[in-house]
């Protein structure tokens, strides 16, 4: 105890505080990656009228780790004429971005790897680079459809961060603060979805759109692009791929969760668990939406953000900023 | 019609050899017989009547290869045969698909097959076979391939050009449905042309016809087209009876029509989960394979098999149904109802779904006839034609049934029109049953071996996707001497290069997928 407390004084509170995070991130990470592939050959399964995994483990709830065994297992082929350092990067690249957002994430009123006072900011500067691993992604396959899926990544993402921050906007008003921290106390009355339902609408919409899930998974349409940006990649470069996507779903879950919902706040119950709860069940809205819509069309979702959801974000922004002047 | 196409063919054409034919034994009304100079004469003046050009084939008789177009008209059934006689040795023929956009995928297709060159054709390369093959497949005696020839096999290769790059959409692509393959020249997003590559599952049905006997090719038919493989055993079926002059126990044709009638629902409950998929949807495919499962096990039930039926014998069928087969449909009528509105709820008035499909992949009506397509296709352009109507066989003319039209031709009107056929034929079920004489399910003295007296026939059926037509020559043996399909989906595809131009890559899919395309079908 002696010597742990010495490494202490050494290094820093701060940093142990850090490291026993990031761990824990990872682990939440490739568990939340776990449940989450469960949780949608489960909810897909049920949805259409079928059982779904259940052979493996019971309800099936060994089954992903059977599948990443698998992923694990593959081989791992690089297809001639691929831009080599581009076409190794791209998987590697796209799951930073995702963790850091993890680390200013309040799990619970005591439970956060650090409290910046500009959290929300973090999140939204690093999640705009996992589409700078698509795009690279796409176009170091050399591969046709793989380079419209990357370029159809780009003009989404752009469109949809506008949108996103704007919705996110008037709560940070309402709050006076960055910090997340601080807007969950601020949600301690009531929530910030009864002040702010269309912003809530709209980061929800928007975030859909940015993890490129249905109706907007437009990057990996597979009707029309095969596979989208990641037709070349396979094994575990694929399944980090698929790994970011789950994640990213969490996370964008989690931000709506700590915006509107109040985040941990809730009676009865800890407060880690109502994040959770709260959490996945934005979670599994968004998968019920996968395995009810069809995809949109390409210039349909971008007319869809700069004709409908930035005018309607803009108004709100403004509408929320004068009542609370006055 | 008939007499007054046959006076005006005899008064504006001159050196025209032109009869009436009895249908009821033919299959068509009027026989003409063209020479090389005057063909192109004779098919402009169906053109001008507006008739469509339902088939375009080839025999060979050893003495002379002879050419076949078989034209109809959509307003008014007329169908008319015109023949052209070209030498064997060096065979040559004006090409008519300046006046028929589809008469350059048959005459292709004839001349890969036949060895018959078309003067004037643009483009006449291979359209099924693309290499190893060393001689004409359909010509009787052996034909090697000309040295010409020979450089137009595998002569496909998209030359590259600034500004646009080519796509491979297929052989291997999820929304194919099965192996087409389509060279898609894109301009960024926007399709600049689009070129099918048929051939990948060609399989030469119409060769092995001429191999084996009428009742050995009976399996045959329903491996063209596997989600509607009754309604294809019933036009071999009948043209067949036709030949012969069977006539089928009225029992038989009921049922026929039963059958057939839940064949075709099955199949679009399969397109329905196929252009859902297309557009991104996934759960529809399963709801409507649900659906689909409940039609199998009744037809299993009656058949034997779940998917390529063998039902219909020459006079009549294979097994006579039973009680259970009538509680099982009759119980799955009830369902279907309550589902297709379901499939209402849940589809049709899917803003995301209405936005993808209305208003794409326009099909004007003024140019169904340049391609002959048929079925939910023309129907959607407004025309009411159905050879169930115009040209009844099994038991459709004792059931009354309206025909669904859209009106503009596009993605949607596909799609209602479709769903409004399942309700009809549910309808046309039901009423079968309710009518469903007793009696003899077979015909009585239909020789084991069937030898048909000489001659030609020509049978259509309304199949799923449209007017499936057996053109048969018989040389009174056991065998056709040469047995052509006029299959729906080649010409329905024929339209996806015009409809695909200058649009979204992703409203081409859609267009494809709103085809419901069967590729065995079209390669055979």
């Amino acid at each position: 105890m002696n010597e742990l407390n010495n490494i202490m004084s050494i290094i820093g509170k701060e940093t142990v505080r850090a490291i026993i995070g990031l761990i824990g991130v990872l682990v939440l990470v490739v568990i939340n990656a776990l449940i989450l592939t469960w949780a949608e050959r489960k909810v897909a399964g049920h949805m259409q009228r079928r059982i779904a995994a259940k052979e493996v483990g019971p309800f099936g709830l060994i089954q992903p780790i059977a599948d990443s065994l698998k992923l694990l297992g593959k081989e791992l082929i690089t297809p001639a004429n691929v831009e080599r350092s581009l076409f190794y990067l791209a998987p590697t690249l796209i799951f930073i971005p995702v963790l850091v957002s993890f680390v200013v994430i309040p799990f619970d009123s005591y439970l956060q790897v650090k409290d910046m006072n500009v959290g929300i900011l973090v999140i939204l500067a690093f999640s705009s680079l996992s589409v700078l691993s698509i795009l690279i992604a796409g176009w170091g396959s050399n591969n046709k459809y793989s380079l419209i899926g990357a370029i159809r990544s780009v003009a989404q993402n752009i469109a949809y961060e506008i949108p996103l921050l704007l919705s996110l906007l008037p709560v940070i008003i309402i709050a006076h603060s960055l910090s997340l921290k601080d807007i969950v106390e601020a949600q301690n009355g009531l929530w910030f979805v009864v002040y702010q339902p269309f912003a809530f609408l709209i980061f929800f919409i928007a975030s859909v759109a940015e993890t490129n899930r249905t109706p907007f998974d437009l990057p990996e349409a597979e009707s029309e692009l095969v596979a989208g940006f990641h037709t070349e990649y396979t094994g575990m470069r694929f399944a980090l791929f698929f790994l970011a996507e789950y994640t990213n779903i969490f996370i964008v879950s989690a931000i709506a969760a700590t915006f509107f919902l109040g985040g941990y706040q809730g009676p009865i119950l800890p407060g880690i668990v109502w994040f959770f709860i709260k959490t996945y069940f934005l979670v599994f809205v968004i998968l019920w939406m996968r395995w009810t819509f069809p995809r949109v069309r390409f210039d349909q979702l971008l007319n869809f953000s700069w004709k409908v959801l930035i005018p309607t974000s803009l108004v709100n922004l403004i509408i929320t900023a004068g009542i609370l002047k006055l | 019609m008939v007499k007054k196409t046959l006076e005006d063919i005899k008064n504006t054409l001159q050196d025209v050899d032109a009869s009436e034919i009895s249908y009821a034994e033919r299959g068509y009304h009027l026989a003409i017989e063209a020479q090389k100079g005057s063909l192109v004469s004779v098919v402009e003046f169906f053109a001008d009547k507006g008739f469509y050009l339902a088939d375009l084939c080839c025999v060979d008789y050893v003495e002379y290869l002879e050419l076949v177009y078989l034209f109809n008209n959509f307003k008014e059934l007329c169908r008319a045969k015109v023949t052209l006689k070209v030498e064997p040795d060096k065979p040559v023929a004006p090409t008519i698909s300046h006046i028929y956009t589809m008469a350059h995928w048959y005459e292709r297709e004839i001349h890969e097959f036949f060895g018959v060159y078309f003067e004037g054709h643009q483009k006449l390369t291979y359209l099924f076979l693309h290499n190893g093959i060393d001689c004409y497949p359909l010509r009787k005696n052996r034909v090697p391939v000309t040295d010409d020839d020979k450089k137009l096999l595998d002569s496909f290769k998209p030359e590259e050009e600034e500004d646009a790059f080519f796509i491979n959409l297929g052989p291997q692509h999820p929304s194919t449905h099965g192996v087409l393959r389509v060279v898609l020249k894109m301009d960024g997003e926007y399709i600049l042309s689009a070129e099918p590559v048929l051939g990948y599952l060609h399989r030469m049905h119409e060769k092995m016809a001429e191999n084996r006997s009428y009742q050995q090719f009976l399996p045959n038919p329903a491996r063209m087209d596997y989600p509607g493989a009754l309604l294809f055993n019933l036009a071999h079926v009948a043209a067949v009876e036709k030949l012969c002059g069977i006539e089928v126990p009225e029992r038989a044709q009921y049922i026929r029509t039963i059958t057939c009638e839940l064949n075709r629902i099955s199949s679009h409950l399969l397109w329905i989960g196929a252009f859902l998929g297309d557009l991104g949807g996934l759960t529809p495919f399963l709801y409507a394979f649900d659906d689909r499962e409940n039609i199998l096990d009744i037809l299993e039930s009656a058949t034997g098999s779940r998917l390529t039926y063998c039902y219909f014998r020459f006079g009549g069928l294979y097994n006579d149904i039973d009680d259970n087969f009538i509680d099982m449909t009759k119980k799955f009528i009830k369902r279907m109802h309550e589902r297709l509105g379901m499939y209402e709820k849940l589809i049709t008035k899917n803003v995301i779904f209405i936005n993808r499909v209305r208003g794409i992949g326009i099909l004007e009506q003024s140019e169904v006839p340049k391609y002959g397509c048929s079925g939910p296709i023309i129907r959607s352009t407004g025309m009411p034609f159905d050879i169930r109507k115009v040209e009844p066989y099994a038991a459709y003319d004792k059931i009354d049934f309206e025909i669904p039209t859209g009106k503009t031709g596009d993605n949607m009107d596909r799609y209602m029109v479709r769903m409004k056929e399942m309700e009809i034929s549910l309808n046309i079920v039901e009423k079968a049953i309710e009518k469903l004489p007793s009696g003899p399910f077979n015909a009585e003295k239909v020789p084991k071996k069937l030898k048909p007296p000489k001659g030609d026939v020509y049978h259509a059926v309304e199949s799923t996707r449209g007017e499936t037509g057996v053109y048969i020559v018989s040389d009174e043996s056991d065998k056709p001497y040469r047995m052509r399909w006029r299959v729906p989906s080649f010409s329905n595809l024929m339209t996806f290069p015009a409809l695909a131009q200058r649009t979204l890559l992703a409203d081409a899919i859609a267009t494809m997928g709103s085809f419901d395309l069967v590729i065995p079908e079209i390669d055979r």
